[in-house]
Formats: C-alpha cells, sequence, structure tokens
C-alpha cells in the first residue's frame, strides 16, 4: 500500500494521541471539570441568563456543564475515529489516485476532516464563555460544519476515484 | 509534500497483526453476546451481587436495595458496551500506529519498543472495562472500577499514550528533516 506525506500521517498521529488524552483526562478529571465549568458559569451569570432565582439557575448551570462535558466526551470519541478515517484514507489515496493535484487535494480535504473533533474542544469552551445556545451555534458555524464537510468532501472524492478505476 | 507513489507502508510483525485481528473478534463477539445474552449476563450479575450484599451496600430494604441493584446492573452494562467500542476502535488503532511505527522508525530497538507498546497498550486498555464489569458483582461497581484502573487502564492505556506521543515526536522529526 503506498504511503501518504509524513506531514498527514503526522496529523493523523496527533489526532489520535489527543483522542487518547482527551479520554485520560476526561476520566481522571471528571469532578475537577464539572466544578470548573459551574465556575465559569457563575462567573459569567448574564451570558448564561442567570436570574438568581436558585432552582431555575441549577437547571441552567446544569444543562450547560452537561453540554461542556459531553463536548470533550465528543472529542474523545471523534479524535479516535477520525485519526483513524485520516490514516486508512489517505493510505488509499496514495495507493489508488494517479494524478497529483487530485491526491494533493484529496489529502488537504482529509487532513482538514480529522480536525473535526477540535470543533468539539470549541464546543465545549464556548458554551461556558458565550452561553449553551450561542456557542453551540459558533462551534457548529465556524469549525464543526466546514471541517466536516471537509472531511465529507474528501471521502466522496476518494469514493469517486475508486470507482473510475 | 506530496510523496512519490513509490513510498509505501510496511507491515507490521504478523503476531501484532494477529493481536489486533483477535482484539477485533472480542470486540465482536463481546457486542454479538451483550445483545444475545443480555438477560442471561444481567441475572449473573444479580445474583452475584445479592451473594455480596456488603460490597454494594444493600441493606435488605428492598426500595433502597432494588435503586443499587439497578444502578450497578447499570454500570454492569455500560462497562460491556464501552469494552465492545473500545476494543474496536483500539484494533484499529494497534494496526495503524505498528504500521506508522514498522515503517518510520530506523533504529531497530525504537522500533521493537514503540510497537511493544502500543500493541501491548492497545490490547490490554480495552480488556479493563471487561475485567470493571466481571469484578462488579462481587466487589461493587467503585472498588472494582479502582482494581481495574490500576491493574489495567493507569498501565496500558499509558503505554498507548507514551507510545503516541513518542510516535508523533518521530514523524515530526521526519517531516523536519525532509
Amino acid at each position: 500500500m503506498g504511503r501518504p506525506p509524513l506531514i498527514v500521517v503526522f496529523v493523523a498521529i496527533v489526532v489520535i494521541a489527543l483522542g487518547e488524552l482527551g479520554g485520560a483526562v476526561l476520566s481522571q478529571l471528571r469532578p475537577a471539570t464539572a466544578r470548573w465549568a459551574a465556575a465559569r458559569i457563575a462567573a459569567n451569570p448574564t451570558m448564561h441568563g442567570l436570574t438568581g432565582s436558585a432552582e431555575y439557575d441549577d437547571a441552567v448551570r446544569e444543562r450547560t456543564v452537561f453540554a461542556t462535558e459531553a463536548g470533550l466526551s465528543f472529542f474523545h470519541t471523534h479524535a479516535e475515529g477520525t485519526g483513524l478515517v485520516l490514516f486508512f484514507a489517505a493510505t488509499l489515496v496514495a495507493s489508488v489516485v494517479r494524478r497529483r493535484a487530485a491526491r494533493a487535494t484529496l489529502y488537504t480535504l482529509l487532513t482538514l476532516g480529522a480536525l473535526f473533533p477540535l470543533g468539539y474542544l470549541v464546543y465545549a469552551l464556548a458554551v461556558l464563555s458565550l452561553g449553551r445556545d450561542s456557542g453551540i451555534e459558533l462551534a457548529e458555524t465556524w469549525v464543526l460544519t466546514p471541517l466536516g464537510s471537509a472531511a465529507i468532501a474528501g471521502l466522496a472524492g476518494l469514493a469517486a476515484a475508486l470507482a473510475r478505476r | 509534500m506530496i510523496s512519490p507513489p513509490t513510498a509505501t507502508w510496511r507491515l507490521p510483525p504478523r503476531g501484532v497483526l494477529l493481536a489486533a485481528v483477535l482484539l477485533l473478534v472480542a470486540a465482536e463477539l463481546g457486542g454479538a453476546g451483550m445483545g444475545r445474552y443480555k438477560v442471561e449476563l444481567a441475572r449473573w450479575a444479580r445474583t452475584g451481587m445479592l451473594a455480596h450484599p456488603g460490597a454494594h451496600g444493600l441493606v435488605g430494604v428492598r426500595d433502597v436495595d432494588e435503586r443499587v441493584l439497578d444502578e450497578a446492573l447499570f454500570r454492569f452494562d455500560a462497562g460491556l458496551r464501552l469494552f465492545h467500542m473500545h476494543a474496536e476502535g483500539m484494533a484499529l488503532v494497534v494496526i495503524a500506529t505498528t504500521t506508522v511505527a514498522s515503517t518510520l522508525a530506523r533504529s531497530p530497538g525504537a522500533r521493537r519498543v514503540l510497537i511493544l507498546l502500543l500493541t501491548v497498550g492497545g490490547v490490554g486498555y480495552p480488556l479493563g472495562y471487561l475485567v470493571w464489569s466481571a469484578l462488579i458483582p462481587a466487589y461493587g461497581v467503585e472498588r472494582s472500577k479502582a482494581i481495574a484502573e490500576y491493574l489495567l487502564w493507569i498501565p496500558f492505556g499509558g503505554a498507548t499514550i507514551a507510545a503516541l506521543l513518542w510516535l508523533a515526536a518521530l514523524t515530526a522529526a521526519r517531516v523536519v528533516r525532509r
């Protein structure tokens, strides 16, 4: 099987390593993460729409901390997956795509797509600083959608190249 | 940065590939077994929990005990599911990363150590979830989690993380040198 460029291999390994590290941090530091998230929400009450009513504020805090933890958890699972997708898909590109320009385009799209899980890190942090809905919207619009689209385009391009052979 | 099509991967040793494939088989079997024997597994776990009331803090009051048993059964099931998922993922991680190590690590000593760490870490880590589940009936949720953590998750997960960071550094060095 053909080997993709070293920079592509490097990104795949780093994304997998970050996924592993994220999982380890998440499992060892879960209570500390939840406490830190709750403190960030308390420090930014207007952004989170806290009203001073304990019952309502607790519900808002709970939902936002859950969103942060979900973002970190999605980062862990997706990073493990997209690193592998980049490794195997780029190996296929190196093996079956003959034209240099087409290979370069597919490597670029697939490498950008492998960075998709970083969107979940942005998601986890943005819900704390901008509020749940605005944070999710920011991560989806500016990170998850563009990088996810790059992954889809890269994989569709690879499928087309395979179909043509 | 486009490598010539002549650049190829070197396959990792056959034993490594066999270990990864066996882990995939175990993951598939685990998933299938969980689906097929869900009731039997839950019954086995519940019987074990009732035989070790002290480990679960059972007090003999049905209302209280049922809630504790439900929570422990949920964790038992979660452990099996996490084994299934992690074993599938880690088997592929072992194949991908040992392929990179076999191809890019020039020193035979470093290559052997990297491949060993990636294989042992990758295969051993998911087994921690199986051990966690298996120990829950006799030792309770938290104690069995601590056992799995110290015996499997920390050593094997640590080996994988250390090897991946080493591999990333090695790949970065090759990128810079080119």
